[in-house]
């Protein structure tokens, strides 16, 4: 619908109504949609045809008004009370008697804390069937990072103490800090915005996202589907250490480590210096012993040679004399005074061995000699 | 090298020389490379001095041509 204006030379005016009646019908273009918030305020009488309630955002204390058909309403039986939460389907409008505007609700669900577990437990069945959980994904921690990237609030607790727990484990540890908002409606968003932003900077080689202690409310944007995939799909590793203990926000899931506390979180991400040092001089004092040793040793084995070499000589002559007995045996077995020991004699003819009977004659004179000593004798027979 | 491979590769010549499975020119060939090692890591620990920086300006300045829708 356009609004009528009216000329004044050439400037158009509207009158209120007219200008309420052209926002009205501007906003009614506007879709239907969810409105998450608490209820407040709610006013309800049985001569007006419209509920009235003030729908308040916990995060923020962004307020908006409502109002619900009265028959709609009451047919729901929801007994609303101060502080409830509710989900309110409807659709921006203008009141255009007051020109106040509204959200004209359509439906109402209360969305309590069971509903909001419920929620999230769906959401974590899903993106465990994604496995985006999943162990394998879960990328080792470096030992010694280059820079480590920190979103944090502005919370100044949180902030400090993993700073603090960082620089006393590790000193000369290099942290790129980065504020965001980690609280209310834009959290998610901001946290998002800020991993991205770190990831962009040099030498980033993990990233932990700190957050203190909260009500579940405020840890809600810790399990936003989006952050949650922004930490699973981070091209550096994370550490999440938000909220305490027994809180457990999905992006804790998603994460390659999660921390319960501060000093947690600086215990995964650097190595405590003290300890690399005396490692290292354990080290040093390895290096040394075990060269001495092999020094020592080869040493050692020197002398041994060495002892081996002044026997050589004497072993020498030792092995020379046996030899020398053996061959000096073996001659004697050889030598024909071995034979006549034996009770053989030799008979000689003149200068000749008699081998063979048909070498003398009877009556020849022979030389006969034996072991020990010998004589002469005639031969009486040839056979 | 990073310090990880340094520490690493020390650990191992410190084995090896614990075990004395190495002969004497191998073994102080292995002490030099020690040290050498050993310099590195030290080095890498006393050379770097601790700083905390902030990223502040980017993600500010992303916000502030991104209003917030109503």
């Amino acid at each position: 619908m356009k609004a009528e204006a009216i000329e004044y030379g050439d400037r158009r005016v509207y009158s209120v109504g007219a200008f309420n009646r052209g926002v009205a019908s501007w906003l009614a273009r506007l879709p239907t949609v969810w409105v998450e918030g608490e209820v407040t305020e709610l006013r309800r009488q049985e001569r007006w045809a419209s509920v009235f309630f003030t729908l308040k955002d916990p995060a923020d204390g962004a307020c908006l008004g409502v109002s619900m058909p009265r028959g709609r309403f009451d047919a729901l039986r929801l007994e609303l009370a101060d502080g409830d939460r509710v989900h309110v389907y409807g659709r921006p409008e203008l009141y255009e008697a007051r020109g106040e505007f509204r959200l004209r609700a359509l439906s109402l669900e209360r969305f309590g804390l069971g509903d909001h577990l419920a929620a999230l437990e769906r959401l974590k069945q899903k993106l465990a069937a994604e496995g985006l959980f999943a162990a394998e994904r879960k990328r080792p921690l470096p030992f010694l990072p280059r820079r480590i990237g920190l979103v944090t609030g502005n919370d100044a607790a949180a902030k400090r103490d993993v700073l603090t727990s960082i620089q006393t484990r590790f000193p000369p540890a290099h942290v790129l800090v980065a504020e965001t908002y980690v609280q209310g409606p834009r959290a998610a968003g901001a946290v998002i915005e800020t991993l991205r932003a770190l990831c962009g900077e040099p030498e980033i080689d993990v990233i932990v996202v700190a957050r203190g202690g909260g009500s579940f409310e405020d840890l809600l944007p810790f399990s936003d589907e989006r952050l949650v995939r922004a930490v699973a799909d981070c091209a550096v590793p994370i550490v999440t250490a938000v909220g305490h203990e027994q809180d457990t926000p999905l992006c804790d899931l998603a994460a390659d480590a999660r921390a319960s506390t501060p000093s947690v979180a600086a215990r995964l991400v650097v190595p405590d210096l003290a300890e690399l040092l005396q490692r290292l001089d354990r080290h040093r004092q390895g290096l040394e012993r075990g060269t001495r040793r092999a020094l020592e040793r080869e040493r050692q084995r020197l002398d041994r040679t060495h002892e081996r070499l002044g026997r050589a000589p004497r072993l020498l002559v030792e092995r020379g004399r046996s030899r020398l007995e053996q061959a000096a045996g073996r001659l004697k077995a050889l030598s024909p005074r071995g034979t006549l020991e034996r009770g053989y004699a030799i008979v000689r003819a003149g200068d000749e061995i008699v081998r063979s009977s048909r070498a003398v004659e009877p009556g020849q004179g022979v030389d006969v000699e034996l072991a020990e000593g010998g004589f002469g004798a005639r031969v009486e027979d040839v056979k | 090298m990073t310090f990880e491979e340094a520490q690493k590769e020390l650990e191992e010549i410190v084995r090896r020389l614990e075990t004395g499975e190495a002969p004497l020119d191998e073994a102080l060939k292995l002490w030099e490379r020690g040290e050498e090692l050993y310099r590195f890591c030290r080095e890498r620990l006393e050379a770097a001095e601790g700083r905390i920086e902030e990223l502040a300006s980017r993600v500010q300045d992303t916000k502030a041509t991104n209003p917030e829708k109503p």
